[in-house]
């Protein structure tokens, strides 16, 4: 039992490692290009260079943001985890007191 | 048994999976959503347990047979287990969505109060013995259930609720509902899979009641 809850909770933990392994990885110089590449294909006149930096700050409070997400996330996948894990562990705690039991009844009528 | 448990512990694995590396991060709540997937499946998982509870309760109302009554025990107490876990992932979820943990508001409250009675069914169980702890709390057993189409219709019939209505996923993004779909067949699988281990177990514990009272009738005399 102890091996089945030590394992669930390490594919919780990689889990938790996949989830923060998803940031989001966008540079200055992506960003430029993206810009770049749109305005040319939409045809429209617009400055490139405000557009650029309108992207640049969604993406900064697009970061600020994600972390407080990750943490909801983790959160919520955590007590799930835990009501599991405390749920097999009280069945384990009672088949244990019931093979106790069961063994003590088996002595007496032995000792009888 | 080992097969139930095989393929319960790859579906648990292959959702995880697809949560968080196949389904499409949704566009307002972001990585905060994925949090539906176990949430809701796990909200559907309370019906089907706290069915099971109805179906033997009724079952054994009519037949009298102590399995029927140990099998409807053994879903109310999941039933529990998988409410327990629909009522504190979701405040995690109201935080961050509508900015408070706990909102009374309809679908939330009746399941609030779905949870409550079966917490009452137990209590129930603890204060009455033999034929009569049987017997009443399958009466019991089954009126709660007419709780769970209320919680069910609880978006329709009290409008104007926090929830969004109850066909927003099956309208969702193709990954979103094929990983929410996966999702929901683990969860079940699990619950079939506790359902016979806690069956099994309160069979060997009543198994253990009858002889241990015909080893103390046979030491008696």
């Amino acid at each position: 039992m102890k091996i089945a809850v030590l394992v669930s909770f390490i594919a919780v933990l990689v889990v938790f490692f996949f989830v923060a392994q998803v940031p989001v990885t966008l540079t200055s110089d992506e960003v430029a290009k993206a810009v770049s590449e749109a305005t040319a294909e939409s045809g429209v006149p617009v400055d490139e260079e405000v557009l650029e930096r309108a992207v640049q700050l969604s993406v900064a409070k697009l970061e600020k943001g994600q972390s407080t997400r990750l943490k909801y996330l983790a959160s919520a996948y955590l007590v799930i985890w835990l009501v599991f894990v405390l749920y097999v562990l009280q069945l384990d705690r009672q088949q244990q007191e019931l093979d106790r039991r069961l063994a003590q009844l088996e002595q007496e009528s032995d000792t009888q | 048994m080992k097969i139930i448990a095989i393929i319960t512990a790859i579906l648990i694995f292959i959702s995880l999976y697809l949560i968080f590396g196949y389904a499409r991060v949704e566009g307002t709540m972001l990585e905060v959503q994925k949090i539906f997937y176990y949430h809701v499946s796990a909200a559907l998982t309370v019906f089907v347990a706290f069915g099971v509870n109805c179906v033997f309760s009724i079952k054994y109302l009519i037949q009298r047979k102590p399995n029927d009554d140990l099998l409807a025990v053994a879903a109310a107490e999941l039933g529990i287990v998988f409410c327990t876990i629909a009522l504190l992932s979701g405040p995690i979820w109201a935080r961050y969505a509508w900015n408070t943990w706990w909102n009374w508001e309809p679908r939330l409250t009746s399941t609030l109060v779905l949870w409550l009675m079966y917490v009452g069914y137990f209590i129930l169980r603890s204060a009455l013995e033999g034929d009569r702890r049987s017997v009443y709390s399958a009466v019991l057993g089954i009126v709660a259930f007419l709780d769970v189409p209320i919680v069910y219709y609880a978006v329709d019939i009290w409008q104007g609720g926090l929830h969004p209505d109850r066909g927003t996923k099956w309208s969702l993004e193709a990954t979103m509902r094929h990983t929410w779909m996966v999702a929901l067949i683990a969860l079940i699988m699990l619950f079939v899979f506790l359902l016979i281990v806690r069956y099994r177990m309160k069979k060997a514990q009543a198994r253990y009641e009858v002889i241990q009272q015909r080893h103390l009738t046979e030491a008696s005399s």
